[in-house]
C-alpha cells in the first residue's frame, strides 16, 4: 500500500554532487525541498585511511542499490552486453563525492563551441564521421558565474591563468577568462611535481598546478588538507575533501527548507494527463510512498538519470519519460580516460602522502590549444601528473621487465622501488555519436525486476587518435624528467561503465535532438529538470563535476527565478 | 627500517611449515608479535592537519599474536598454503616474509568475514596444487626443493598446471592470482587485519606509516629521508570506531 | 605417432624464411643441433615441460662456422601465438667455445649460470619470464617445438630481458650460421598416482 505524502514545491532525486549544490540555493530561496537520497549519511569516523577496505574491499561502496543496478555494455549493436563488475558510483547523502578524487576543473570555452570553432578554423568535414556533437546552447560565459558561485560554495582551491583577460603564467593561460582567483590557493607540490613542472617548461610547455574541491588551508571552518595518502577511493576523515555532504547540504538543511530522506529508492515518475509530472515513487525497506511535487529534478547520475526516464512510461510518454523525441539515452559517451602511460624513475619520487588532486597540469595539447590542421583528428587531452601511492598498489606494481613478479629477487626490486614507478591517466575530449547510446537491457534486471541500463558504447577513431597523440606527449614528458622506462596501455575500444558518464539527456535548444533546454528542463514536461553531467554534451578534457555543479547550481536559480512559469 | 625491529625466525622454515599443521597457525609465527596499540600521550587526533602523533619508532613489547586453529582451512590445507606464500614473499636477509607478516592468519580472516566466496576456491586449488606436484614433480608440495617449489608455482601462475587435469578450478593462474591478492594485502595492508604483523610489510616498502596528517615540513623530511616512520595502525587513531 | 614429413620441411622453412643475414649478405651457414635427451622429429621428454620437472633440455652442437664468438638460441612454437610463434625460451651471450647447453638452466636470478656457460644470460619468453618454460599445448594436441641456434661473429653484450622481435634486431648481421632441432610434444594428463 502506497502511502500518499504531503505535496512539496521540489523534489531531488539523488543528492549527490549535482543534486547536493542544487538543494541550497533552492531552499535558501524558501522553496520546500523533499532530497531523496538511495543512501545514508556518512561521517569522518567512516572514513579510515585503511587501503583494504577502501581499495579492496570497495567500502564505503556497500549501500547495494548501485550495485545491484549495475548497467550491462557493449562496444556495439553487434556484440553481447555482459554486466559490468563492480558499479563506479556510491550511494549516500553527499554520493560519490565522498571518496571522489575531487580534482574541479572548469571546460575551456572551446569545449562549448565544438562544431562552430571546428568549422571556422578547419572546416566542416573536420567534424568526425558519425558524430552528433552539437554547440552548447550557451558558450562559457555565461557560465562563468556559476563557476565561480559554486567554487566559493563548495570550495575549491587552485592557481587562476587569466582574470578578466590578464594572464598568469603561474596558472593555466588558455583557460577561460575568470572575474576572480580560486577562493583558496593551489594544494602544495611535492619535489616530483616541482621537477616534472620544470621538465615541463624545459620542453616550451606551461605547467600549473590542479583545481581541487579540497581545501588548502582552512575554509568555512573546516581544515585544509593532510595529504595523508588514502584520498582515492576514500573519504576524508578530517572534512578537506569539499563533498555535497559537508558543505551545501548542510546549509540547506539549515535553512529549514530541505528535508534529507536516505535510503529512499526512487522507482518511477509519475506524469499526470497534461504531460507534466506530478511527483516520485520511492521505497524504503518495503514500504511504498509517493511524493507529490509541483517540480521533479532527477540527479542520480547518468545511468540512472536515464533509467528512470525510460522506466516512467505513461499515456503521454509511451516510451519514457520526456521521450516522445527518441532522444533519451542518446549522444551518449564516456570520457576517454584509459590509454594510460607510466614511466619507471632512477629516483624515489616520495609520492607516499598526496593525493590525486595534488599535481601539476598542462593544457598546452588540450581541445583546440593547438593547430590541428596538419593532424586528423580535433580536440586533445589534458597532460596530468598526480601523487598517489599506498602500500599494496605500490607492491604490486609492474617491475618493468626485472624480475618475476613474486620470490626473492621481487623482493629485492620492490625493497629498491616502490616508490619510482608513476601512472598517468589522460583525459582527452571525447564526442557522442550516433551509434552509441543507453538504453533499458533486454534481460538483466535489478532486484525489483527493472531492468538495468544497457551501454552501447565504442570510442572512435577520432578518440583513439588523440590517445596516440597525448601518449606520445605523456612519454616525451616523462622522459624529459628523466624516466627510463615508459610503458602504453592499448588506445582503447569499448566504452563501458565510467564515473564520468556523459549524455542521455542532453541538452540544447533543438527539441528534436535535445532532451532538456538550456535551462536544463525537459523540452516536453516543463516541470521536469535533469542535473548532472548526462545534460553535457562535450566532455572537454577534464573531469565533468564542477561543471555539472555550475549547471545544477544555473538550473536552480532559473527554478526559483521562473518559479511560476515553471511550477503552475 | 631498523634492525631492532626484526626477529629471525627461531626455528628453521621446513620445520615450521611441519608443526604449523599440527598445532595451527600461532606455531607459524614464533616471536612474532600483534598488532601495536600504543599509548601515547596524545588521544585522537585534532582536526588539523600536522597535529597527529608524533613518530614513534621505539615501541614496548607487545602481546603475542593469538592462536588457535583457523577458522576455514584444515591442517593440511594450511600446511601447504603457508609453503606457498613462504616462496611468493619468503622471509630471507632482506627482513621477514609473508609467514612472518602473519598472511596466513590474514587469509583465514578474510575468508570468515569479507571473502566467504573464496573459500571452496582456496580448498580446490590447494589440493589441486598439491596433486600437480606429486603428478609432476614426484613429491608433495611441502616436501620439495624450493626450487622445484618455485618452479611449480610459475607453471600454476602462467596457468600451464591447468592443462594437467589435476583439479585447478577455472585456470590454476586464478588460484594463483586469488592467493597472491591475497597475500600482498596481508603483508602490506593494515595489521588490523591480522596482517603485515610488526609492520614488516611496510617496512619492506619504506612506507613512512599512516598519518592523519603531513605537514609541508614532514614532507621536506620525507624527501631527505629523514622522516622517521610511524608505526601504527589506522585503526590506532581512536576516531574509527 | 608417426613422424610425418611436414616437420622437417618447416624446419627448413625456419632457416630460409626468417633467417638473420649474415655478413655481408651472406647466407648463414647450416650446422647440426641435437640433445643428449631428445631426438629431432620425435616427442620430447615430459620433464622438459610442465607436466614435468619442466626442467631446460641439453642441447649440443657441432660443425660451427670458423669465426663464431657467440651463440643465442631461441625455443619456440610456430603452432602457437598471436601471432606465431610462442616463445618458450631465449638463451644468448652464450660463448662461443661452448658445447651445448646443459640440463636444467637455473630460471632464478640468485643461481648462476653452469661454468661451460658462463656469462649466458636468458631473455623474456612469451609468458615475460627469463626462463625456459617447456610445452603446454592444448589437450589432445600435437605440437612442434623449435631449438633455434645462431651462431655469431661479433661478443655482442646484450643487456638480459630481451624479447624474440629485440633479440633478432640485435643479432642482425652478424648471423653466420645456424642450426635447428625440432621435437614434438602431446600433454599427458595426470595419473591417479604419482611416479
Amino acid at each position: 500500500m502506497t502511502t500518499q505524502l504531503r505535496e512539496t514545491d521540489v523534489v531531488i532525486v539523488g543528492l549527490g554532487a549535482a543534486g547536493g549544490v542544487a538543494a541550497l540555493p533552492l531552499a535558501e530561496a524558501g522553496l520546500n525541498v523533499v532530497g531523496l537520497e538511495a543512501g545514508t549519511w556518512l561521517d569522518q569516523r567512516d572514513f579510515a585511511p585503511d587501503e583494504i577496505r577502501n581499495n579492496y574491499r570497495d567500502w564505503p561502496m556497500l549501500v547495494k542499490k548501485a550495485e545491484q543496478e549495475r548497467p550491462t555494455s557493449r562496444a556495439t549493436s553487434a556484440t553481447r552486453a555482459n554486466q559490468i563488475g563492480g558499479h563506479p558510483m556510491m550511494n549516500a547523502v553527499g554520493g560519490t563525492t565522498l571518496h571522489y578524487w575531487a580534482q574541479s576543473w572548469r571546460l575551456n570555452p572551446w569545449d562549448f563551441r565544438v562544431v562552430s570553432e571546428t568549422e571556422r578554423r578547419y572546416g566542416p568535414s573536420r567534424i568526425p564521421y558519425g558524430s552528433t556533437v552539437e554547440d552548447w546552447p550557451f558558450g562559457y560565459d555565461e557560465l562563468e558565474p556559476y563557476y565561480d558561485r559554486v567554487e566559493r560554495e563548495v570550495g575549491v582551491s587552485g592557481q587562476a591563468g587569466n582574470v578578466r583577460g590578464n594572464i598568469n603564467s603561474r596558472g593555466n593561460r588558455f583557460e577561460g577568462p575568470r572575474e576572480r582567483d580560486f577562493p583558496m590557493p593551489p594544494l602544495r607540490w611535492t619535489a616530483f611535481h616541482d621537477r616534472m613542472a620544470d621538465a615541463a617548461s624545459s620542453l616550451g610547455w606551461g605547467p600549473f598546478p590542479g583545481p581541487a574541491a579540497i581545501n588548502s588551508e582552512a575554509y568555512q571552518n573546516r581544515p585544509g588538507c593532510g595529504y595523508h595518502g588514502f584520498c582515492n577511493k576514500g573519504g576524508c576523515p578530517i572534512n578537506a575533501k569539499n563533498a555535497t555532504h559537508i558543505t551545501t547540504i548542510p546549509r540547506a538543511v539549515d535553512t529549514g527548507n530541505l528535508r534529507v530522506i536516505t535510503r529512499a529508492h526512487v522507482t518511477t515518475l509519475e506524469v499526470g494527463s497534461d504531460g507534466r509530472v506530478t511527483g516520485v515513487n520511492y521505497v524504503v525497506g518495503s514500504n511504498e510512498y509517493f511524493q507529490p511535487a509541483k517540480v521533479v529534478l532527477v540527479a542520480s547520475y547518468t545511468y540512472e538519470n536515464v533509467r528512470m526516464l525510460l522506466l516512467s512510461k505513461s499515456r503521454p510518454y509511451p516510451d519514457g519519460l520526456s521521450n516522445n523525441h527518441g532522444q533519451v539515452g542518446r549522444h551518449y559517451f564516456s570520457h576517454h580516460q584509459g590509454a594510460g602511460v607510466s614511466a619507471f624513475f632512477p629516483y624515489d619520487l616520495k609520492s607516499w602522502y598526496g593525493l590525486p588532486a595534488q599535481g601539476v597540469a598542462v593544457d598546452d595539447w588540450a581541445d583546440d590549444n593547438f593547430d590541428h590542421a596538419d593532424l586528423d583528428f580535433i580536440g586533445g587531452g589534458n597532460l596530468w601528473v598526480m601523487s598517489d601511492r599506498r602500500p599494496i598498489s605500490a607492491a604490486n606494481m609492474g617491475t618493468y621487465g626485472q624480475s618475476r613478479n613474486w620470490g626473492s629477487a621481487w623482493k629485492r626490486f620492490i625493497h629498491e622501488h616502490s616508490d619510482r614507478t608513476h601512472g598517468s591517466y589522460i583525459q582527452k575530449t571525447t564526442l557522442p555519436y550516433e551509434d552509441n547510446y543507453l538504453d533499458l537491457d533486454p534481460t538483466v534486471t535489478d532486484p525489483l525486476g527493472l531492468p538495468v541500463i544497457r551501454i552501447t558504447g565504442q570510442f572512435k577513431n577520432n578518440e583513439r587518435a588523440i590517445a596516440g597523440f597525448m601518449q606520445d606527449k605523456m612519454e616525451e614528458w616523462y622522459r624529459e624528467a628523466g624516466a627510463i622506462e615508459v610503458n602504453r596501455g592499448g588506445l582503447g575500444n569499448t566504452m563501458g561503465a565510467s564515473t564520468h558518464a556523459y549524455g542521455g539527456t542532453r541538452m540544447g535548444d533543438n527539441p528534436e535532438t535535445n532532451v532538456v533546454d538550456r535551462w536544463g528542463f525537459s523540452h516536453e514536461a516543463p516541470n521536469l529538470g535533469v542535473l548532472g553531467a548526462s545534460v553535457m554534451g562535450t566532455s572537454g578534457a577534464r573531469n565533468p563535476t564542477l561543471t555539472s555543479q555550475a549547471l545544477s547550481w544555473r538550473t536552480a536559480e532559473h527554478l526559483v527565478d521562473n518559479w511560476r512559469d515553471i511550477a503552475e | 627500517m631498523t634492525d631492532s625491529n626484526r626477529r629471525p625466525p627461531a626455528i628453521s622454515r621446513r620445520d615450521l611449515l611441519r608443526t604449523a599443521g599440527a598445532a595451527g597457525a600461532a606455531a607459524l609465527v614464533p616471536g612474532a608479535v600483534g598488532a601495536v596499540r600504543e599509548e601515547t600521550p596524545e588521544t585522537s587526533p585534532t582536526a588539523s592537519p600536522g597535529a597527529g602523533p608524533a613518530a614513534s619508532s621505539s615501541r614496548a613489547e607487545t602481546a603475542p599474536l593469538s592462536s588457535g586453529p583457523l577458522a576455514n582451512l584444515t591442517a593440511r590445507e594450511t600446511e601447504i598454503l603457508s609453503a606457498m606464500i613462504d616462496r611468493l614473499i619468503p622471509s630471507d636477509d632482506l627482513g621477514p616474509g609473508a609467514l612472518d607478516a602473519g598472511v596466513v592468519r590474514y587469509i583465514d580472516r578474510a575468508l570468515s568475514e569479507a571473502e566467504s566466496d573464496a573459500a571452496d576456491a582456496y580448498r580446490a586449488g590447494l589440493a589441486a596444487l598439491d596433486t600437480y606436484s606429486r603428478y609432476t614433480r614426484e613429491g608433495p608440495f611441502i616436501d620439495l626443493s624450493t626450487v622445484d617449489q618455485d618452479s611449480v608455482l610459475i607453471d600454476v601462475q602462467i596457468g600451464a598446471a591447468t592443462g594437467a587435469g589435476v583439479g585447478f578450478v577455472g585456470g590454476s593462474g586464478s588460484f594463483f592470482n586469488m592467493v597472491k591478492s591475497h597475500t600482498w594485502q596481508g603483508m602490506f595492508g593494515d595489521p588490523q587485519y591480522g596482517g603485515n604483523v610488526n609492520f614488516v610489510g611496510w617496512d619492506l616498502l619504506d612506507y613512512p606509516g599512516v598519518r592523519l596528517g603531513v605537514t609541508p615540513e614532514e614532507q621536506r623530511l620525507l624527501e631527505a629521508d629523514q622522516l622517521e616512520p610511524v608505526r601504527r595502525s589506522a585503526y590506532d587513531y581512536g576516531m574509527f570506531g | 605417432m608417426k613422424v610425418s614429413l611436414p616437420v622437417f620441411m618447416g624446419a627448413a622453412l625456419l632457416l630460409t624464411g626468417s633467417a638473420a643475414t649474415g655478413l655481408r649478405g651472406q647466407e648463414p651457414m647450416t650446422f647440426i643441433v641435437e640433445s643428449p635427451t631428445m631426438t629431432t622429429g620425435r616427442f620430447m621428454p615430459r620433464d622438459y615441460s610442465p607436466d614435468g620437472r619442466n626442467l631446460s633440455p641439453p642441447l649440443t652442437w657441432s660443425g660451427l662456422p670458423s669465426g663464431t664468438r657467440q651463440l643465442a638460441v631461441i625455443s619456440q612454437d610456430y603452432g602457437a601465438g598471436r601471432p606465431p610463434p610462442w616463445v618458450h625460451w631465449i638463451i644468448y651471450n652464450i660463448p662461443g667455445d661452448a658445447g651445448g647447453l646443459p640440463e636444467g638452466i637455473p630460471f632464478d636470478p640468485d643461481h648462476p649460470m653452469p661454468p661451460e656457460i658462463s656469462g649466458a644470460v636468458q631473455g623474456n619468453n612469451g609468458w615475460g619470464l627469463p626462463a625456459y618454460r617447456g610445452p603446454a599445448p592444448p589437450l589432445g594436441t600435437v605440437h612442434n617445438y623449435h631449438f633455434a641456434v645462431f651462431a655469431l661473429d661479433e661478443e655482442l653484450d646484450l643487456p638480459p630481458g630481451l624479447d624474440r622481435r629485440e633479440l633478432l634486431l640485435a643479432i642482425e648481421g652478424h648471423v653466420i650460421g645456424q642450426g635447428d632441432m625440432v621435437t614434438l610434444y602431446e600433454r599427458q594428463p595426470m595419473n591417479q598416482f604419482p611416479r
